[in-house]
């Protein structure tokens, strides 16, 4: 059975001059422990799919949200607001793209890590806090665990705020994991220290990750399945060795082509839109990796 | 031929904490025409150093030498006119309340570019040559995507005529499509028109194709200068090794180059 079932999910935001339709219906499982990125540019529709997830949107008053997403088998638009709220931080937890804008830098990290681990057990005290804040510092190889948690985030490296938060994410044992483009902000290499690192510990405790990016190659590197999402809908999905190995739809194509490649095959001539963009969705099979 | 060269430069900034390096003691040649890439991780000092040759910083030590010239800290209008810049984020750097045209117009009226009823068709055809029609100059910057912007950035950067344009991070905030069509016109502006690039970035994926030779900083040090292809099938430092291991990729052929690079010389 699926962990997360979203199915024919619309959305559209009532403004000033009428509805503006954002998400034209959208399909996605994600299974337990299974790893499955969102791919797409910005406006795809990619961060507004992880906030319905998340239930934040559904207490957006301008917000028009059609279709389900199950979590567990539960119909998230049945649940009361309290009880959406209730699985933030426990069962479904996030990682955002920039560490520094979500830790709270007036608060020591043990403070903050504190106030994740009581949204599960509101009662923990203050040792057992602690104790399970080195614990998960720990796993995510940060040296001197107990400095860090004394420590405010602008003592730390980027670099460090990001092992810090991801610390934080899976401090809760959450069942699915939401990453919004994680590690865009930081150089390079601690970009891709960080993507390994997280790749460990979601394997470890086998959560299930939802991964939002518009970088194809960090996304070939983490997920087990990709969807691709171009104007609100899903263009393609499959394995990913399936969907990178062989791109069937003109939009995933002309993404895959658009990349520079570091063998220096020269600039790439694609279009930046194009009609054939619209096309129907393409789905490769899961076990014989052909597409239909 | 080197149209600029940088001589011993270097830039300490006085801080609470004592002098910070940003840029150390860095000799280099851009020849006329080239593109050079400058590459390095954050704190590596590429911005210092393009901000010394844009002359919005002054050395603490060292020489600017253009096209043969010293430049003096303080510069004249042509010596301005002659290095234009293109940043990463075009929304910044265009003022909001200037239509894009008179955001263009304003370098041929300081620099006094042609007489004055020649502007506004140079400024149209500014905008054409970077693929935006002509008529949009009397659009506002909010009005436009983020590719059109950074088109009018480069178009702003071209109006005025420079021999050199530094470049920094120019697609960095683009979409991979978008991206994919601005590279591709600046490679085109510069051939057509023997430009010369300084260009800044950490993408070694993009500068692989676009620049003729790279240069990598580490900690406000020059490490490593050579001809794009040699420096990527061949590097001399751990450190730019480690750097293109580093970049994700999506192909079989590049996760191979990535492999080997990564075993070491």
């Amino acid at each position: 059975m699926s962990l997360l079932d979203i199915a024919d999910l619309t959305l559209s935001f009532k403004g000033l001059s009428g509805l503006t339709e954002v998400l034209h219906g959208i399909s996605l499982s994600i299974a337990p422990g299974e790893k499955v990125a969102l791919v797409g540019e910005s406006g795809s529709g990619k961060s507004v799919t992880a906030r319905i997830v998340l239930g934040l949107l559904q207490e957006q008053k301008t917000a028009r949200i059609g279709g389900t997403v199950r979590f567990a088998g539960q119909d998230l638009a049945a649940l009361s607001p309290r009880d959406r709220e209730g699985l933030r931080g426990t069962e479904i937890s996030m990682i955002f793209q920039d560490p520094t804008s979500y830790l709270n830098p007036v608060f020591t990290i043990g403070r903050q890590f504190a106030e994740v681990l009581r949204r599960r057990d509101p009662g923990l005290a203050r040792a057992a806090c602690e104790a399970r804040a080195i614990e998960m510092l720990a796993e995510t190889a940060i040296p001197d665990p107990a400095r860090v948690l004394g420590s405010y985030p602008f003592q730390l490296s980027g670099g460090m705020n990001q092992r810090v938060m991801i610390a934080m994410a899976l401090a809760n044992h959450p069942r699915l994991l939401i990453a919004d483009e994680p590690g865009t902000a930081l150089d390079v290499t601690v970009q891709a220290q960080t993507l390994k690192l997280m790749r460990q510990l979601v394997d470890l405790h086998e959560t299930a990750v939802l991964f939002i990016s518009h970088n194809l190659g960090v996304v070939r590197e983490f997920a087990d399945r990709v969807y691709v999402i171009y104007r609100g809908r899903i263009v393609e999905d499959g394995p990913t060795a399936a969907v990178f190995g062989d791109p069937r739809h003109a939009y995933t194509q002309a993404l895959m082509a658009a990349v520079p490649r570091i063998t220096g095959d020269g600039l790439p001539d694609v279009p930046e839109v194009s009609e054939a963009f619209l096309a129907p969705k393409v789905h490769h099979r899961l076990r014989s990796g052909r597409a239909t | 031929m080197s149209l600029l060269s940088l001589d011993h430069l270097s830039k300490t900034f006085r801080t609470a904490g004592g002098p910070v390096h940003a840029v150390r003691d860095v000799s280099l040649e851009v020849k006329s025409g080239e593109c050079l890439a400058i590459v390095g991780e954050s704190g590596s000092g590429k911005t210092t150093l393009a901000n010394m040759i844009l002359g919005i910083l002054a050395p603490s030590a060292g020489e600017i030498r253009f096209d043969g010239q010293a430049l003096p800290a303080r510069r004249t209008a042509t010596e301005r006119r002659r290095i234009q810049f293109v940043q990463q984020n075009p929304l910044s750097a265009l003022n909001p309340k200037r239509s894009v045209g008179a955001s263009i117009r304003l370098g041929l009226d300081t620099y006094r570019i042609g007489g004055r009823a020649e502007r506004w068709p140079a400024v149209e055809a500014a905008l054409e040559a970077v693929g935006l029609p002509g008529e949009m100059r009397h659009r506002a910057p909010a009005a436009l995507s983020g590719g059109q912007r950074q088109r009018v950035g480069i178009a702003r950067a071209l109006a005025v005529e420079p021999q050199l344009i530094v470049l920094d991070e120019p697609t960095s905030a683009l979409d991979v499509l978008v991206q994919a069509r601005v590279l591709r016109l600046l490679d085109r502006l510069r051939r057509e028109r023997g430009l010369t690039y300084v260009f800044i970035t950490h993408d070694l994926a993009v500068v692989r194709n676009i620049a003729d030779r790279i240069a990598v900083f580490r900690a406000g040090r020059l490490i490593e200068l050579g001809e794009t292809a040699a420096l990527f099938n061949d590097p001399k430092t751990d450190y730019t090794r480690s750097l293109i291991g580093a970049v994700p990729v999506v192909d079989e052929s590049e996760l191979e180059l990535r492999t080997r690079l990564a075993e070491g010389p």
